[in-house]
């Protein structure tokens, strides 16, 4: 009894180190921004400012690279998804042989590290006459994060009923009908999901989009820079506004999963 | 399967479904891949001299390496390290992992994965960039040892590999933690009762019962982890020091400082190779499958 | 309208395995038609390859007079009621209904026109605008109904619609069912496993077994003349008489089963003395009295008894013979059973030849695991 006791005891210790571990980083960051002290720290404590934040707003090298992240963002929306959907509902119609050669191919991106991807989409491109920029960027990031789509999507679709389809079918639905309007609206919490993980998995990418930018910096190769030549606090004060979005918009998701989760009936 | 496409979807459908896939396998995964492993095996050549006689198959970029003594150091300390790394977030995470499955209650489990999740959607950028400033020299660690006067000088954490894995550990640990949390979570919770009630302590019953049972999420978690590690740009970048390169860092300087894409294409291609190879092996040892991986 | 549903030579094989034997069938219009059988005899790949869902391997479908053999399930003039339903759960009730008539490209206006009428026509008048999911089962039960007759099928096809529901609302929705069926004058093509849902609701039923339609018959005469062992053992009981034909004499048949007396019963195929042939006696047709009736033929013991309202079921061991299963009115006061039958007591039996059929060739095994055989000789 007394061993248990000390396992749980340990357990309860080691769970409060853990999650210090995990923000403590985080916080010491955040709180980095508003310290006056040139070099992003919070030792020592020179003063409270918000002056970072005014340095960030007038950096235009952080803006330019903003409006790439964003447009490549949209644009792995556009490739990913509709490849990511139409690879689910493949694996999920078709069965026979060479089904399962086709989902290791699916797989292997995300088992392929990421600067790998981005160097053969560099070579593979260079061949058409395509070089790093913003199209490149959308490819190879595709390459992967439709993969996530796919796992996403089929996750959803395998516990869809298939008699739902066989009946619009038999009401005189052409078979576009039924996916236009039986088989897409089932998807759509799944697509959702999916388009909001795509948008942040590309916001965030660097192993991969460092190799495929080309001139066409983007916020994570921006803000790498700034940290090993010309790092302010400002770069703090980006870190910490992104964190922001990201948190709200994982707090959005996740309310919004749980309101349907709790809506779904049985 | 044609067939069964048709069918379901009707023929527009299907025929944008089987082309969106294969542009994707195709032309996004399967021929960039080709291309840079047949590049490994080419010179580097001017422009004017490709299909020219020089353009010939050749081991020259591999032959390199393997002759690169200062290369090949860093290839396997790059291995090493990503194993260290796989090791330590296994051993960090798996007392949380089993927390989550089968100590917390519903509620606590869903508290604590909401606030996994979180740093989790952060920037692999900037949770290292976190360390970055705390590992800094006259950063909140130092001046916290030095005020605790454990030492007396302040360190240099970003001069060795130890910032290089720290960092490490802290960017991968949910690609760690949630497949460990699936494989526990779907062990039944009387087994663990069980073998405590016949006699089995802690330590024999995590060895016997527990650990078994997760063995495909210890996989799917080896593997996502050290993929990660030993493909990493950013956290070595932003966390070494010039002593302590990492491969792919070596890859970059082929491609953008170098200029010769062919011998950074073989490099990239023995970092594949690698990858696949750990992959193989622990699918091997741990007897799981493709389809284990993608839950 | 046509709705006769005309099965020529079809059959269904996937591989190696039939599912459904060379089968002709004609279905009149505006009929109530059912296919009972246990699960796997086929049935259901009979319903689909009528609905479009399956394409025959031989034979050919026609529908109203028309070939449909290769016109595609969105093409047919079939609507199905699926046994889970398939409700649209992400569409309201009104949607539902109206998803046939919105994919054949009818207006707004003209759809909800009809979606109010068949709400009424299924006694749902006002629920259009609730998400499937608020619905009981009963009421998803009518809203299928509702969105299936909403295309003006000429043939409505059942799949086991009811088999989810409970007991008492399953009876109710017999009844209205057929009512549904009178009223809109469609042909029905039910298919079930219950012989109860059959008999009560159909104008004619195909008992089907192994990919093969046994009988095809209304159902009175499905149980007063069934014309394979299978149909006489799944449909309703039966006690099972296996033996050696005595003596034919017109209809009737005298057979030599190995008990004291011989049986007597009726036969409408030619047998001759000598031929094997099975008599089969329902439960309800023993007239069971005290042992010393000695008018009675047949002896026997009573190994138990059972109280069913109005039913007392019997297990008789009879002499020199198998356990038989009888059914008699249970004994109220006043009753003209005088002596009481005991568990344990003998007593002596009789039947009526006229209900009491006779079908060549002696069965010996049962032949199915849903049919109850009563009479499995020992």
């Amino acid at each position: 009894m007394s061993s248990s006791r000390f396992f749980s005891w340990a357990l309860k210790a080691y769970l409060l180190v853990f999650f210090v571990y995990l923000f403590l980083p985080l916080v010491i960051m955040a709180a980095a921004t508003f310290n006056e002290s040139r070099f992003p720290t919070i030792t020592p404590w020179t003063g409270t400012t918000l002056q970072w934040f005014s340095a960030l707003w007038a950096d235009s090298g952080m803006w330019s690279s903003l409006v790439n992240s964003l447009m490549v963002a949209v644009g792995v929306l556009c490739l990913a998804l509709p490849i990511g959907i139409a690879s689910a509902l493949f694996l999920t119609t078709v069965d026979g042989r060479g089904k399962s050669f086709i989902y290791a191919l699916i797989l292997s991106p995300l088992l392929t590290p990421g600067v790998i991807i981005g160097i053969s989409t560099l070579i593979f491109w260079r061949g058409w006459g395509l070089n790093g920029g913003i199209a490149l960027t959308v490819i190879a990031q595709s390459a992967f994060i439709a993969a996530y789509v796919m796992l996403m999507v089929a996750a959803r679709l395998q516990r869809f009923d298939r008699t739902l389809e066989q009946a619009a079918l038999d009401l005189g639905a052409s078979q576009w009908q039924v996916f236009r309007r039986v088989l897409l609206p089932y998807l759509k919490p799944a697509i959702l999901s999916a388009a909001v993980l795509a948008f942040l998995q590309s916001l965030e990418n660097y192993n991969t989009t460092l190799f495929v930018a080309g001139y066409d910096t983007t916020l994570t190769i921006y803000i790498a820079s700034k940290v090993r030549t010309g790092l302010t606090p400002a770069v703090n004060a980006l870190a910490l506004l992104m964190i922001l979005f990201t948190v709200g918009l994982a707090m959005i998701y996740e309310f919004k999963r749980r309101r349907e989760a709790a809506s779904r009936p049985g | 399967m044609w067939q069964q496409l048709r069918r379901r979807f009707g023929v527009p459908l299907a025929v944008a479904i089987i082309s969106l896939l294969g542009i994707w396998l195709i032309a996004m995964v399967l021929l960039p891949q080709w291309q840079m492993i047949d590049y490994s095996f080419h010179p580097s050549l001017l422009p004017s001299e490709r299909g020219g006689v020089k353009d010939v198959w050749s081991l020259t970029n591999y032959a390199t390496f393997f002759h690169n003594d200062i290369h090949l150091a860093i290839f396997l300390k790059t291995i090493w390290s990503s194993v260290l790394v796989t090791g330590l977030t296994l051993i960090v995470s798996y007392p949380l992992a089993y927390y989550l499955a089968k100590v917390a209650t519903p509620g606590q489990a869903a508290l604590c994965l909401l606030l996994l999740i979180i740093p989790f959607w952060i920037n692999e950028i900037l949770r290292t960039f976190a360390w970055y400033i705390i590992f800094a020299f006259k950063g909140p660690l130092n001046e916290l040892l030095l005020a605790l006067g454990w030492i007396d000088r302040p360190i240099r954490f970003l001069n060795g590999d130890t910032g290089v894995l720290v960092g490490m550990v802290y960017a991968y640990i949910l690609f760690m933690v949630f497949p460990l949390y699936n494989a526990i979570e779907s062990l039944d919770t009387n087994q663990i009762r069980a073998a405590r009630d016949l006699g089995a302590g802690w330590g024999r019953t995590h060895r016997r019962i527990v650990i078994p049972h997760a063995k495909p999420g210890i996989a799917t978690g080896c593997i996502m982890t050290f993929m990660l590690a030993a493909g990493s740009y950013a956290v070595p970048a932003l966390l070494g020091s010039p002593g302590s390169r990492w491969f792919t860092q070596i890859i970059y300087n082929w491609f953008f400082e170098g200029g010769d894409w062919n011998q950074g294409a073989a490099y990239a291609f023995l970092l594949l190779v690698l990858c696949i190879v750990f992959v193989t092996v622990i699918m091997r040892v741990f007897k799981v499958g493709l389809g284990d991986i993608a839950k | 309208m046509d709705g006769r549903v005309s099965l020529s030579q079809v059959a269904m094989r996937f591989g190696d395995f039939t599912a459904i034997q060379p089968t002709s069938l004609d279905i009149e219009s505006g009929e109530f038609f059912s296919f009972l059988g246990p699960s796997g005899c086929g049935k259901t790949t009979l319903l689909n390859m009528i609905s479009g869902f399956l394409t025959p391997s031989e034979g050919s479908v026609a529908i109203g007079g028309s070939d449909m053999t290769r016109v595609p399930v969105n093409r047919r003039p079939t609507a199905m009621i699926f046994q889970n339903l398939a409700l649209f759960p992400l569409m309201s009730v009104y949607q539902n209904i109206e998803f046939g008539l919105e994919v054949r490209g009818i207006d707004r206006q003209k759809r909800r026109k009809s979606a109010d009428e068949l709400l009424e026509l299924v006694a749902l008048t006002g629920s259009g605008d609730k998400p499937v999911a608020e619905l009981s089962g009963g009421q998803k039960q009518r809203i299928a109904i509702a969105r299936a007759l909403a295309v003006e099928p000429r043939v409505l096809l059942l799949d086991e619609p009811l088999s989810a529901l409970d007991l008492k609302l399953r009876q109710h929705m017999r009844i209205e069912l057929k009512a549904i069926q009178r009223k809109t004058g469609i042909t029905f093509i039910y298919i079930t496993h219950d012989q109860g849902e059959a008999l009560t609701m159909s104008d004619r039923v195909a008992v089907m077994s192994e990919g093969r339609i046994q009988q095809v018959a209304d159902p009175m005469t499905l149980y007063r003349q069934p014309q394979t062992d299978f149909v006489a053992s799944f449909v309703g009981e039966n006690n099972r008489f296996p033996g050696r034909v005595m003596a034919v004499e017109g209809e009737l048949v005298t057979l030599d089963a190995g008990l004291p007396a011989p049986l007597y019963g009726r036969s409408t195929v030619p047998l001759e003395p000598g031929d094997p042939a099975t008599l089969y006696i329902r439960p309800e047709q023993w007239r069971v009295g005290p042992a010393a009736d000695r008018h009675l033929p047949l002896g026997g013991v009573i190994l138990s008894e059972h109280f069913e309202g109005a039913w007392l079921t019997l297990e008789i061991a009879l002499d020199r013979g198998p356990t038989i299963r009888a059914q008699v009115p249970h004994l109220t006061p006043g009753a003209d059973v005088e002596v009481p039958l005991v568990v344990g007591g003998a007593c002596r039996l009789d039947y009526s030849p006229r209900e009491a059929v006779v079908l060549a060739g002696a069965v010996h095994e049962p032949t199915n695991e849903e049919g109850v055989d009563v009479a499995a000789t020992a």
